[in-house]
């Protein structure tokens, strides 16, 4: 796979995982719970070493919001060392804890707050992907309530209009 | 079974034996080095290690620049950046951290900010972030339990926050690595059966936990074993050398091994003990490892089964009951050490108050190590553990 198509699938991915973010943290009292300790204002940014795509997403209130593509001031970044690295997690070949355990990211900032984020990006890929995914990625595939599943289908649902409105930002 | 990738780096330069303390002034020069501030804590110079130090550089052109012997036992960023101040003030060119955990890691963080270009240790939060070259850098250990002399981490404890904070970067390695037995000669039955099972715990927690490596899992087998000879040792008569320079090299094969496979759920939760309730490192973990090795029974139990015999534990059964064998072994090894010397067994003989344990549990899921843990570390598991733990 050439690296621009590997580009493509990161920037399309952390895309999806920034509208995802806005959608499951209106409903998801698991996310709003994980991000609670979070002071308000508090940024975040995902993104590839040494100058690949990149998201930034701010909590405001309870809720989380997708500020856009590259690096907003955050207060914590989580770097994918290459972007092969980066392609396997959003592909969901590897989980994000796999992908630190194998050194394959970077993180600059407070490291607690980095685990809560990345317990927080966790959460909301259990919208995004599917069973077998999980399976794959997540320690324990967590078991979706009713309500749960119906926010899932309504993620997916609304997720390419989601996108299409961010992709300006 | 080998993993699909892993990383395995120690560059560092270890001089183990009987007055090896007396290659430093070579060894430093050989670093390009000449003028050592040396961060140490005051019972370490209180009990004439620092002496045995200064004394080795005699007759070379070797000197010591400054001495630093305020470090407290959990040190914080506001030592740290004192630290750093100090070692430019003094016109320092080269670190020499005599001490135990604390001592290592805060000249290791000193070193980093002063290499960075930066005031504040804060500044430089976060995981494999450092790119500058370092000071040279001589770790002279006087526990044999943290392995800080060989990882590429440092604990800080964060005096607002009230949590202790971890910095990783391959360049907090040091440069060298001296174990000297007369160095550890001096430390209390209580502090080497703490600092012994620190060195069990890092080697346990190195040997089934997410990042584990064939490269890794020799230095764990190497620890393990080293431990299990040598502890008891060690504890009945403090001025066995032999004992002592064997469990220094445990603690050192442990560091290796966990400075590569990363900890899990019993650093976590021990961090987290440290913060909210001042439970000293090695006491934590040595409480907490059996409770955070059944917690992994389900995924790793197979892996956790292979540390039976080294544990001195029957091996006969299926895998399920040689790591429940495992895992008593290292139950029964705390409990001896407790009639030995009274090392705590249980959360609440080490002073945490059960009011506290909630807490405990919401500061140690944000810990970093929860991250190489094989199980996955809620809120709810942390509390578990804690709870039985009590």
């Amino acid at each position: 796979m050439s690296y621009r198509a590997k580009r493509a699938i990161v920037s399309t991915s952390l895309l999806a995982l920034g509208a995802a973010f806005e959608t499951v943290s209106k409903r998801s009292a698991e996310l709003k719970a994980e991000i609670a300790d979070l002071e308000d204002g508090y940024v975040f940014s995902i993104g590839v070493l040494p100058d690949g795509p990149a998201i930034s997403l701010k909590k405001e209130g309870n809720r989380i919001r997708h500020l856009g593509k590259g690096y907003r001031a955050p207060n914590v970044k989580i770097l994918f060392k290459n972007m092969d690295a980066a392609v396997r997690v959003c592909v969901g070949m590897i989980g994000t804890h796999t992908a630190a355990a194998q050194h394959r990211t970077v993180v600059h900032g407070n490291i607690g707050e980095a685990v809560t984020v990345s317990r927080a990006m966790s959460i909301v890929q259990t919208y995004l992907y599917p069973r077998v995914i999980l399976t794959r990625t997540r320690k324990r595939r967590p078991k979706l309530t009713p309500a749960q599943l119906l926010l899932k289908a309504w993620v997916m649902t609304t997720l390419a209009f989601g996108m299409l409105a961010d992709a300006g930002k | 079974m080998i993993p699909e990738y892993y990383q395995f780096y120690c560059p560092v330069k270890i001089l183990s034996g009987f007055g090896a303390l007396s290659n430093l002034p070579y060894e430093m020069d050989l670093l390009g080095a000449r003028r050592a501030l040396i961060v140490t804590d005051q019972g370490v110079a209180g009990a004439g290690l620092v002496d045995r130090v200064m004394r080795a550089l005699e007759g070379s052109q070797c000197e010591i620049g400054a001495i630093f012997d305020q470090t407290p036992p959990d040190s914080s960023s506001n030592v740290v950046n004192n630290v750093a101040k100090f070692f430019v003030e003094k016109g320092c060119d080269c670190f020499l951290a005599v001490g135990g955990g604390s001592s290592m890691d805060t000249a290791k963080c000193a070193n980093m900010v002063i290499s960075e270009g930066t005031n504040d240790l804060m500044n430089l939060q976060g995981a494999e972030r450092v790119k500058k070259r370092l000071k040279p850098f001589i770790a002279v250990p006087t526990t044999a339990g943290t392995g800080s002399e060989v990882t590429l981490a440092a604990v800080i404890y964060d005096e607002e926050a009230k949590v202790k904070m971890a910095f990783t970067s391959q360049r907090l390695l040091p440069d060298i690595a001296v174990l000297d037995p007369k160095m550890t000669l001096t430390m209390p039955p209580g502090i080497t059966a703490a600092t012994g099972m620190d060195a069990l715990t890092h080697a346990i927690e190195a040997y089934y936990c997410l990042q584990k490596n064939p490269v890794s899992d020799s230095f764990a087998v190497a620890a393990i074993r080293l431990v299990m000879d040598n502890l008891t040792r060690c504890v009945e008569n403090g001025k066995d050398e032999t004992a002592r320079l064997a469990m220094a090299n445990a603690a050192l094969l442990a560091g290796i091994s966990f400075s590569n496979s990363m900890c899990g759920v019993v650093h976590s939760v021990s961090h987290a003990c440290g913060s909210v309730c001042r439970v000293p490192h090695g006491v934590a973990n040595g409480i907490l490892l059996p409770w955070g090795m059944e917690n992994n029974l389900d995924k790793v139990g197979e892996t956790i089964a292979e540390l039976a015999p080294l544990l001195g534990a029957a091996a006969s059964g299926g895998p399920a009951e040689q790591a429940k064998a495992a895992i008593q072994a290292v139950r029964d090894l705390g409990a001896r050490l407790n009639e030995m010397c009274g090392l705590p067994n249980t959360l609440r003989e080490a002073g945490v108050t059960e009011d506290k344990i909630e807490t405990i549990a919401r500061t140690a899921i944000n810990d970093g190590a929860t991250i190489y843990n094989p199980e996955d570390v809620t809120y709810d598991v942390a509390l578990d553990i804690l709870r039985k733990a009590y």
